[in-house]
């Protein structure tokens, strides 16, 4: 679920604050606003991100904060990938 | 790179976004330019007034005219408690401003003490020193990089007055409000040019860009 790139970075940016709406999640992480939707409804569905949704000025506002869940999931991917890399060694310039 | 810096560049780059509007570079401007507008004209409820306008305007700028453009983002507890630290910063420093005031009218009575023409002759190196410090102080506590040089402006036009420049305490203070506030003008400026306002549309989770008149995308 995380390692798609877009939620990926979605997540990574969830992880380091509290809460953030679409507008700063679409700024941040580059994504078009369908894709951003997409992205986030398949995260919630996951458990791994609240959407609250509320009225702000009358206009519809979301705030997404990643779950206890979601920073589970999340560390547990940064200690795979971590993992997955740590015997490979550096690659010397021209090496095949 | 160690992905937990990654994560750390993310964290500090969505923070600095968030003085990247440059309002809070005119409200600190336009603090400065408020002491110096009390001392010319010797109202001392100047200040008190900026605080009274300037808070409420800045919040209602930032939710009308930063938020469309950036969103709206909490952080962590950290950045959280530096705020703080920085609210209770400018506002001593705002109290300072209103003593240092008085104890300058104070200073220049007959009947002050001696001990006061010691501060007298050396006030303004020392507001100078007091201010630029606590400026950059507050830009050590959130992190916002623009302060260190604006305390260092401010400490540097008001040594010059001390050590004898052409130009007095309230001069000072209203150039480097002038030239700070003109700084942040420019920053809002560039700020709403580069982010065009978004929002959220009626619809559930759909966003759309605020376009033209012809609703093209």
């Amino acid at each position: 679920m995380i390692h798609e790139p877009a939620r990926l970075l979605i997540v990574a940016h969830l992880y380091v604050i509290d809460s953030a709406d679409y507008v700063f999640l679409m700024q941040r992480a580059g994504l078009t606003w369908g894709n951003l939707s997409s992205h986030l409804s398949k995260l919630e569905e996951a458990g791994y991100v609240e959407l609250i949704k509320e009225f702000v000025d009358r206009k519809p506002h979301t705030m997404a904060k990643l779950t206890a869940e979601g920073r589970t999931a999340f560390d547990a991917y940064r200690h795979q990938m971590k993992a997955l890399f740590a015997d490979l060694p550096d690659e010397s310039p021209g090496s095949g | 790179m160690t992905r937990k810096a990654l994560l750390s560049e993310i964290e500090r780059k969505a923070w600095l976004q968030t003085f990247e509007h440059g309002l809070w570079d005119i409200a600190i401007g336009l603090l400065w330019l408020s002491f110096g507008l009390s001392i010319l004209t010797g109202i001392a409820w100047m200040t008190p007034i900026w605080v009274a306008v300037a808070l409420p305007a800045m919040q209602q700028s930032m939710r009308r005219l930063i938020a469309p453009r950036i969103g709206h983002v909490t952080f962590r507890g950290r950045r959280r408690r530096s705020m703080s630290r920085v609210t209770a910063i400018l506002t001593v420093t705002a109290l300072l401003g209103l003593v240092f005031f008085l104890l300058t009218s104070w200073s220049t009575r007959s009947d002050a003490p001696a001990a006061i023409d010691w501060f007298r002759t050396h006030m303004l190196a020392l507001i100078g020193l007091i201010w630029g410090g606590a400026l950059g102080v507050a830009g050590w506590a959130a992190d916002f990089p623009r302060l260190y040089t604006y305390g260092g402006i401010l400490f540097g036009a008001l040594l010059g007055a001390d050590l004898g420049l052409p130009y007095n305490l309230a001069e000072a203070l209203l150039g480097v409000g002038a030239l700070i506030t003109a700084a942040g003008l420019i920053l809002l400026l560039r700020f709403l040019w580069r982010y065009p306002p978004l929002q959220e549309s009626g619809t559930e989770g759909a966003l759309e860009k605020r376009t033209g008149g012809d609703g093209s995308a």
